[in-house]
């Protein structure tokens, strides 16, 4: 009982920091219709931005988060302006193959700057302490926090998108840009700001992340799918689908720990002899298909 | 009959163009006679096989619009069918390319069926997470190796057998593959003046109305589909003889996928000589890329970013690559 309810709570708090990645994919796509392979790229600059800024000022990683944000932002931005902008004007396969490339240009930025080794945090206020919730699930702290702080970044972010004038601006050039652009938006600042947010949330993510995972120029890829996967099941678009999506595909990254339940509860012979740590993100990427093909829209989508 | 002479009429392309392509295909037949390194030669047969990848890729991304990039698992499927069947079995190759290219094609079909109900976006990136669990599952199966993957060793064979072709020489392989090469470009040609290929490209501009002519629009996606997968397994069959050792990480990963799509996208998708020029230009370049840069200490990946810069040029400025650039030229000269 114990590995499946510590399985449960591991997948909804890893689910709270992917829900956060993932909302920047959902605001990209919402406002211009463009699938960002370089998502998972942005959240291994966080990571780096996050791990290098408290190894280089010995301030506790959970302090970084704003220099994270603000270097996603600026990379959005930049990003958009330097590239995506032109990218625009081309059919779908030349949007998709041309952030294919921004992915491996970052990717391998990445690693002649980084190098390719495996880093990771071993500092920090919270590091090797834990708590004991009881019928033997222990939650260590570093993941709590990043859950709880995830989940505050993520309802800044919804807040600005509902309540703010700006928000709200760029909100309506996600329902219909050229309704927006009539009513006197500056769509191209709001497609901008998109970049902005969206780069700013996934690189935040990253360096809450890396509290608990170690990072290489190659984790990006991984966490593309993921995020991919949780905006198709929470709909191309949708915020709120985003978080709730974001716990479900948490929970699907544990289904190694569920396995093992059922293995061990029931005593299940074939069951053990599946190699379902290796199997741990094929769930994933299943998950997206099968939502796909039976609910093309999503959850809570509301665009096709 | 009318299939094979449909295949060999290239009367309507403009005669500029046959010139380039009849001197092309002499300098690809004539090739291993003129004086060359062996890694020219390994890039030579790198190309060709791009080249019958990209060719396969064209005929669903390219004349039908639907953005494929899930390639690789195909191109997985027909590898290790070939290397599974020779290791255990000593099937040769003649016999197991086509068990190959039929374990792929029935592969594509009960995958299409779902995939095409989706559209633009949605396809591509659903026909990644296919590739990628393929590819997972291939990584834990110890049938086919797992994660080691599996290895061709020559010594059993006396080379150069033709049946199971395993060869010393590069020579031997380099004029299997320019066969298929040309049977390709013969299959494509005929395939874009074929019915299928009409209602592939009236689909391409608009599926709504090739519906109301009567198409049936996901039987045909379904169906070009098929066609692309043959030929990406063909080839496949053919690089686990060639290379002779074969993992899921390089015969399967999505890299190889969006080379595939890039090549034909860079040379011009939906044209006949489109992913040839794609292949001709990008592998060259990939490989003397590696060769100079790759390997020199302090400048890991910078290959990979000239690479990447150009994938992000061309996407950005010429999204029709570059035989679009040539159309667009002469256009210009007619008006």
């Amino acid at each position: 009982m114990d590995i499946l309810v510590s399985s449960l709570a591991a997948g909804i708090l890893i689910g709270m920091v992917l829900a956060l990645m993932a909302l920047g994919l959902t605001i990209i796509f919402g406002v211009m219709d463009i699938v960002n392979f370089a998502h998972g790229e942005f959240l291994m600059i966080g990571m780096y931005a996050g791990l290098l800024t408290a190894q280089a000022t010995g301030m506790d990683p959970l302090l970084t988060l704003p220099f994270a944000a603000a270097v996603g932002f600026l990379l959005g931005i930049i990003c958009y302006f330097g590239f995506v902008k032109f990218l625009l004007r081309g059919p779908m396969v030349a949007q998709l193959l041309g952030t294919f490339g921004l992915m491996l240009f970052l990717r391998n930025v990445a690693l002649l700057v980084f190098g390719s080794e495996d880093r990771g945090l071993h500092h920090g206020i919270l590091v090797g302490k834990s708590f004991d919730v009881g019928m033997g699930v222990i939650i260590p702290a570093t993941k709590l926090a990043a859950a709880v702080l995830s989940v505050l970044a993520f309802c800044v972010v919804w807040m600005l998108m509902k309540r703010s004038k700006i928000g709200k601006a760029l909100t309506a050039t996600a329902l219909d840009g050229q309704g927006a652009r009539y009513m006197g938006i500056a769509t191209e600042r709001m497609n901008a700001l998109a970049w902005g947010v969206g780069g700013g949330s996934v690189t935040v993510a990253g360096a809450l992340l890396v509290n608990f995972w170690s990072v290489n120029p190659f984790v990006g890829l991984l966490f593309t799918m993921i995020a991919f996967a949780i905006v198709a099941l929470g709909g191309f678009g949708s915020v709120p689908g985003a978080f709730f999506a974001g716990l479900v595909v948490g929970i699907i990254t544990e289904i190694p720990g569920i396995w093992d339940f059922f293995t061990y509860t029931f005593n299940i012979e074939w069951m053990a002899n599946v190699p379902m740590t290796s199997l741990k993100y094929m769930w994933v990427y299943l998950a997206y298909f099968v939502i796909m093909v039976v609910r093309p829209r999503g959850l809570f989508g509301w665009k096709h | 009959m009318e299939a094979l002479r449909n295949a060999l009429d290239f009367s309507d392309f403009p005669r500029i163009d046959l010139i380039v392509a009849g001197v092309v295909a002499t300098f690809l037949v004539a090739f291993p006679l003129t004086p060359h390194s062996s890694f020219a030669m390994a890039t030579m047969i790198q190309f060709l096989m791009f080249s019958l990848y990209g060719m396969g890729w064209n005929t669903i991304g390219g004349y039908g619009g639907q953005v494929d990039l899930g390639k690789a698992q195909y191109l997985g499927i027909g590898a290790f069918t070939t290397a599974v069947m020779l290791i255990r079995w000593d099937i040769p190759f003649w016999v197991s390319m086509p068990i190959g290219v039929a374990l792929a094609v029935a592969w594509s079909f009960i995958i299409g069926y779902p995939l095409f109900r989706l559209t633009g976006h949605y396809f591509a990136i659903a026909t990644i997470a296919t590739s990628l669990v393929l590819k997972d599952i291939f990584e834990v199966w110890d049938f086919v190796g797992a994660a080691r993957g599996l290895e061709i060793s020559p010594i059993k064979y006396s080379p150069p057998d033709f049946l199971r072709l395993i060869f010393k020489e590069d020579i031997y392989y380099y004029y299997i593959i320019l066969g298929f090469f040309f049977l390709g470009i013969l299959y494509v040609n005929w395939f874009r003046k074929s019915r299928l290929g009409f209602q592939l490209r009236a689909i391409k501009d608009n599926e709504a109305v090739a519906q109301s002519l009567g198409i049936n629009v996901h039987w045909a996606k379904i169906k070009t589909y098929a066609i692309a997968t043959a030929f990406v397994s063909l080839v496949g069959s053919f690089h686990a003889c060639y290379i002779k050792n074969i993992e899921p990480e390089d015969t399967m990963s999505l890299d190889l996928s969006i080379l595939i799509a890039l090549m034909a996208m860079l040379g011009g998708a939906g044209s006949l000589w489109g992913p040839i020029i794609g292949a001709g230009v990008l592998i060259p370049l990939k490989s003397y890329l590696k060769e100079w840069l790759g390997a020199k200490a302090g400048l890991v990946g910078m290959d990979l970013i000239l690479y990447s810069l150009i994938i992000m040029v061309v996407s950005a400025a010429e999204p029709r690559g570059i035989w679009g650039i040539v159309e667009k030229i002469r256009r210009r000269k007619q008006a």
